[in-house]
């Protein structure tokens, strides 16, 4: 009897902490997403180049954004399941409930641009998409591409 | 006085064209729309495909969104290009993408297709000069 008490005390204590920390998950990722939900089922990917694809140095190659099921819209433009492009190259994912950082590592393309072209020293550069809502903070939850490795030589 | 009065109904007159005018929007010169996939001639087996729509030296905008050097995509499925001074008809040979999507999931019967692509501005209306891409000609099994 007394067993079974103690069994079902701690059972409630695991309970109550495993709330707990749901709770603490649940409040933490909210503090560190964007307040713009992402489209359901949304889906961003580099569509060239590909993972491991060696591109020639000295000039520059095309870089072209997939998205799927979701629109793109220019910066500035608040409207539902939509957002534009980020292209992160050499660093990772940025934090996700503030403005995305503009600068060589982070390019913006707030004109609604669906690809570019970028030019990189020789040597091994990753390459990301991630999608920025339209005051650029990335979406709840963020909707990001494959990391790809690419070559210049 | 007579002179003036010319004047001014000329001026007016330049207006009113230059009004008519604005209703098409500007396309940069160098802006380009065109079919990433499926390729020319490309056969589809079991007609559903992903359309990936590319765009150069212009961005994407979504329908009633203004801004310059924008545009929204659609896609003509066998037919010819329609009237550039008209909003562009909404039908099954005219599909509007106007959420600004890039990619969409299109299904055909079997047969010889015909897909081109033609950018439209916050109305519809194809962009002055207007933005279109090459006719390809897939076949679906």
């Amino acid at each position: 009897m007394l067993v079974q008490m103690k069994a079902d005390l701690g059972v409630r204590i695991m309970a109550r902490t495993w709330a707990a920390a749901a709770i603490f998950v649940l409040s933490w990722s909210a503090a560190l997403a964007g307040e713009t939900p992402a489209a359901p089922h949304a889906y961003l990917y580099i569509g060239w180049p590909n993972d491991g694809e060696v591109v020639a140095a000295g000039k520059p190659f095309k870089v072209w954004f997939g998205l799927r099921d979701m629109g793109v819209a220019p910066k500035d433009v608040k409207l539902p399941n939509t957002g534009h492009h980020h292209l992160l190259i050499d660093t990772p994912l940025p934090p996700a409930d503030k403005e995305i950082p503009s600068d060589r590592n982070h390019l913006h393309f707030g004109a609604g641009e669906t690809e570019t072209m970028i030019e990189l020293p020789p040597g091994k550069h990753t390459l990301q998409l991630l999608m920025g809502d339209d005051k650029h903070i990335p979406h709840n939850p963020p909707i990001f591409s494959k990391k790809i490795t690419i070559t210049v030589k | 006085m007579p002179r003036l009065a010319i004047l001014v109904a000329v001026s007016a007159a330049c207006l009113s064209m230059n009004a008519a005018y604005a209703q098409r929007s500007p396309a940069p010169e160098n802006a380009e729309v065109y079919i990433i996939w499926p390729r020319n001639g490309t056969v589809v087996q079991g007609g559903k495909f992903w359309l990936r729509m590319g765009l150069r030296n212009m961005g994407v905008a979504p329908k009633g969104v203004e801004r310059q050097n924008t545009g929204h995509h659609h896609v003509l499925i066998d037919t010819d290009l329609p009237a550039m001074d008209k909003e562009i008809p909404n039908d099954r040979n005219h599909l509007h993408f106007g959420a600004g999507e890039t990619e969409a999931r299109i299904e055909l019967p079997p047969g010889k297709h015909t897909l081109q692509l033609l950018l439209g501005d916050h109305n519809h209306v194809p962009h002055d000069p207007p933005v279109m891409s090459k006719k390809i000609t897939i076949t679906v099994k």
